[in-house]
């Protein structure tokens, strides 16, 4: 495709990036795998594969609602909103068009600790997919129209939550399980903030927040590398590099006694319950056992909680479910059960507890362990099966706070856990001392 | 020299703005594509069964994941006439304990293989999907032959099915959307057999073993059933290995069929189903057509990109960006062996209901009043061409499409000449096929809280009332005088 000169050219490029690293595919993980540093700061990787025409394009940028200042809640989430609104080179909202015309798709999110943007476009597109990211992570306009829109959607859209049932006893519980105010409060802010937001207060955030430094590009799907390498350095070598963003927190003080509580909810219809455990955060060590944790209570129809809460003939439930919030340097393990009275509540907790010490006091048997792990492994693998989702893998992976070269062997460490692990884990985090209940009444 | 140094300075100075500003030039307009890479789809392979069971194979890395579908030529059309629902009762037991797996087992089993198991029903075919992680091939076959070799209809399991279907229409029809959908599928397959898809929680009392056990020894044969494989396995492996696990299949003769072509409606009809409390209001319209020709069908693809297959087609942009009527319209088109249906789903504000039904009949009119304009098809032909790939990059994506295309038997003409086709529709093909197919009468169905509606409804001419179920109330019609009538 290219001649031997041009190609010469295009290495010459790609030597203007500070650092550059291959993983191509080891054990557990078997995709090709480069990282690199552009000059200004901003990480990129690359992840190949030609099996279809289509490439993805991710950006991902170190920012979300645990970075908001007390009182500014909701500004990621309209942030997130307003990288729409147009920027230099491109009109308000035709970053969707440009994308919906050569038959791509788009979309976006904001979460307590990242903002994601992602495209998946025919390869023979990836310039256009780069070149719109890049020129609004450049020239992002905030005008004071686009931010009271942005606003006036974010107002409807708390109207709507506010009516569903039980959305404002999960935020309550949020305020007891996290420690403080950036990781407890929610994404979408509370009414009061949203509706004291300035367009300054915008700007500010954006500035803080929203630059090469502070953001991880991925490019995965079938595209010629040399070729990628150099739209990656032609289109984002030269936008400035930003503030370094604050992202240090107080490290969390617990002390380790169970709380129980009680929420009246009016639009509830039947009673609930929240319960929690802090405990290690994705960095750590102990988060390899506490995913399979996960799966062992609550990740497929043959879990142990699901069984004991939603089993087909001793159904004590009437919804449950439960699943790891990571929040930056903080992780609680949720439970959330809906039962037919006050009384179902408590035996509801009565069998998760039991069920625990099962677990704490029995070593899992090899095939049961066995079978959580596949499922993890699936859950894992199912991650890189398209390449939005591989893109969208690697810039979370890469914004994890883990060591990001190790991500190959990641899942590898997941399916060495042994039952005495879990045992372990079990006792150090899933203890009444350490649990968090909120009881959730109807009016 | 100082003059000199600076005109040197200035030079290199200006010589780096020239720089910077030749630089950043690639940043005022888009880049050109690349040229197009050519996508090579897998091929589909067939063989035949020595019991007729049909297979096709798509030899295909999905990563670690296989996906291994059955289709059943059983449908709800197929369900005994009185006993609608019976085929999604049969369809049901295809997850359910065997006589040699218990419910916990089958959970059991689909975890261990790191699987997951879904059917879906339609008018005319039933599929049962099982995707797991590649090494358990062996173990999903054989998984698959108990279910359909040893099924247990037993009056428990039928009903415990009865139980959780009941349960859930219940509380489905408490949605707008379903109310409004389900109702519609009436009004338009009335009569008809695929009239029985739209079964109320009513139906599923009459539901009993003997019932679905015959249903399931008439239909569920391998000569009226097909297999699908997407995996890294070959033709050939691939299809001994599911001779092994379904060779002891037998087939039977086939009940006759008789399935007359859809016949669109006789006249245009508005159906109000009212769902009290429901704080939404969803409109939904639409009509029936005989069965396309290939090239008809891209035309309707076409038509429908353009119409109002995204939130850019006209409807969406018009409803809700233009008017601000709806959260959002769009419309669909169903291809089924016996005809197709062309439908309008729109979620409105109540309070404009009446002006939003309006605006979406005059863009259903303007579809057989004047064609499309080139632009429009041609950048409705890009999407549906480039968007091809993305719809196929996922393995459950890929299955889902791959079944489709070997139900309906649309073999190569949606597949692997799939872009040909889109590229020879034009503005006129689409403009006769749009006055072929949609020039009848649309039935209107609004689905919503009467109580919270019926002011917004005073300026339509006449209107009827069903419960959520279905059931219709009275009629609303209004005289000359404007008066407003209920009739029984």
């Amino acid at each position: 495709m290219f001649n031997s000169k041009k190609r010469l050219a295009r290495e010459a490029v790609f030597a203007l990036l500070v650092s550059s690293s291959p993983l191509f595919g080891q054990v557990g993980l078997g995709i090709p795998l480069t990282h690199a540093r552009l000059r200004n700061g901003l990480e990129v990787i690359f992840s190949e594969d030609a099996s279809l025409p289509v490439v993805s394009v991710a950006v991902a940028y170190n920012v979300g609602s645990v970075n908001e200042p007390a009182g500014k809640s909701g500004l990621a989430y309209i942030l997130e909103n307003l990288m729409f609104s147009g920027s230099d080179n491109v009109a308000p909202f035709q970053h969707f068009q440009f994308i919906n015309r050569v038959g791509g798709e788009l979309s976006a999110s904001a979460s307590e600790e990242r903002t994601l943007f992602y495209q998946t476009v025919p390869s023979n597109q990836l310039a256009l997919a780069l070149w719109l990211e890049a020129d609004r992570m450049k020239s992002l306009e905030i005008s004071e129209g686009a931010f009271e829109r942005a606003r006036s959607a974010l107002l409807d859209d708390l109207a709507q939550k506010k009516s569903e049932p039980y959305y404002d006893s999960h935020l309550s519980f949020d305020q007891l399980v996290f420690s403080d105010y950036a990781h407890s409060h929610p994404v979408l802010g509370t009414e009061a903030d949203v509706r004291n937001l300035t367009v300054e207060d915008v700007r500010a955030f954006h500035d803080g927040y929203y630059a090469p430094n502070n953001a991880v590009l991925c490019v995965t799907g079938n595209f010629n590398p040399a070729w990628a390498r150099e739209l990656v350095t032609r289109f984002f070598e030269t936008i400035p590099r930003g503030k370094d963003a604050e992202t240090s927190f107080e490290p969390p003080v617990y002390v380790k006694r169970q709380v129980v509580r009680s929420f009246q909810d009016p639009l509830a219809s039947s009673p609930a319950f929240h319960m929690g455990f802090r405990i290690a955060p994705r960095f750590s060590n102990d988060y390899y056992v506490l995913a399979i944790v996960d799966q062992i209570l609550f990740g497929g129809r043959s879990s142990r909680l699901v069984r004991k809460l939603l089993g087909r003939d001793n159904k004590i439930a009437y919804q449950a479910g439960g699943k790891i919030d990571k929040r930056k340097d903080q992780s609680v393990y949720k439970l959330f059960c809906v039962v037919n009275n006050a009384a179902m509540g408590d035996r509801c907790q009565e069998a998760i507890f039991a069920e625990l010490d099962k677990l704490k006091q029995k070593v899992l048997p090899d095939a049961e362990l066995a079978r959580y792990k596949t499922m993890f492994e699936h859950d894992y693998l199912e991650r890189l099966s398209s390449s939005r989702e591989r893109a969208i893998f690697l810039c979370e992976s890469f914004l994890s706070l883990m060591k990001f070269d190790d991500l190959p062997l990641e899942l590898g460490k997941h399916m060495k856990v042994t039952a005495f692990d879990i045992i372990g884990i079990l006792n150090r985090y899933f203890t009444a001392e350490n649990s968090i209940i909120l009881n959730v009444k109807t009016k | 020299m100082k003059t000199h140094r600076f005109g040197l300075a200035l030079a290199i100075a200006l010589a780096g703005m020239t720089a910077y500003a030749q630089q950043e030039r690639f940043r005022r307009t888009p880049p050109p594509p690349e040229p197009l890479q050519a996508l090579k789809l897998p091929r589909i392979e067939r063989a035949v069964l020595s019991n007729q069971l049909d297979v096709s194979i798509v030899t295909r890395e999905n990563g670690p994941f296989a996906g291994l579908q059955l289709v059943v030529y059983a449908g709800e059309s197929r369900s005994p006439n009185g006993m609608a629902g019976t085929a999604t009762l049969a369809a049901g037991f295809l997850g359910q304990a065997t006589l040699v797996r218990s419910v916990a087992g089958i959970e059991e089993f689909l975890d261990s293989i790191g699987g997951s198991l879904s059917v879906s029903v339609n008018q005319d075919y039933v599929v049962l999907t099982i995707h797991f992680l590649e090494d358990y091939l062996d173990a999903a076959l054989e998984f698959l032959s108990q279910i359909l070799l040893q099924p247990d209809f037993s009056r428990t399991e039928v009903d415990f099915l009865k139980f959780t279907a009941t349960y859930d229409l219940l509380a489905r029809e408490k949605d707008p959307d379903f109310a409004a959908r389900r109702h519609l599928a009436r009004m338009l397959f009335q009569g008809h057999p695929y009239e029985k898809l739209a079964f109320s929680s009513d139906a599923v009392r009459g539901w009993n073993p003997a019932g679905v056990a015959d249903f399931f020894d008439r239909y569920y044969r391998p000569n009226n059933a097909r297999v699908i494989l997407a995996s890294r396995v070959g033709l050939n492996v691939a299809t001994r290995k599911i001779s092994q696990y379904l060779n002891q299949w037998q087939p039977r003769e086939l009940p006759a069929s008789s399935l007359q072509p859809l016949k669109p409606p006789a006249k245009e009809r508005i159906c109000l189903v009212n769902i009290p409390q429901a704080r939404e209001c969803m409109v939904y319209l639409g009509t029936v057509f005989p069965a396309l020709g290939n090239a008809e069908r891209f035309d309707m693809a076409v038509q429908n990109q353009v119409f109002g297959g995204t939130p850019t087609s006209r409807l969406f942009m018009n409803l809700r960006e233009t008017k601000a009527f709806a959260n959002f319209a769009y419309s669909e088109t169903g291809i089924f062996k016996a005809g197709g249906t062309f439908l309008v789903r729109a979620k409105v504000r109540p309070e404009v209901v009446t002006p939003a039904l309006a605006e979406i009949r005059k863009e259903v009119r303007a579809l057989v009043r004047e064609p499309m304009t080139p632009l429009e098809i041609e950048q409705a032909k890009s999407y549906l061409i480039f968007n091809f790939p993305l719809q196929l990059e996922r393995y459950d994506a890929f299955s889902r499409r791959l079944a489709e295309n070997q139900a309906r038997g649309d073999g190569e003409e949606f597949w692997s000449r799939y872009y040909e086709q889109v590229v020879l529709v034009n503005a006129e093909r689409v403009f006769a096929t749009a006055q072929k197919v949609l020039s009848q009468p649309f039935v209107y169905v609004i689905a919503g809280d009467h109580a919270l509606l019926s002011e917004h409804l005073a300026e339509l001419e006449s209107y009827d009332v069903f419960d959520a179920k279905g059931r219709f109330e009275y009629s609303v019609t209004k005289d000359k005088k404007g008066v407003v009538h209920e009739a029984r």
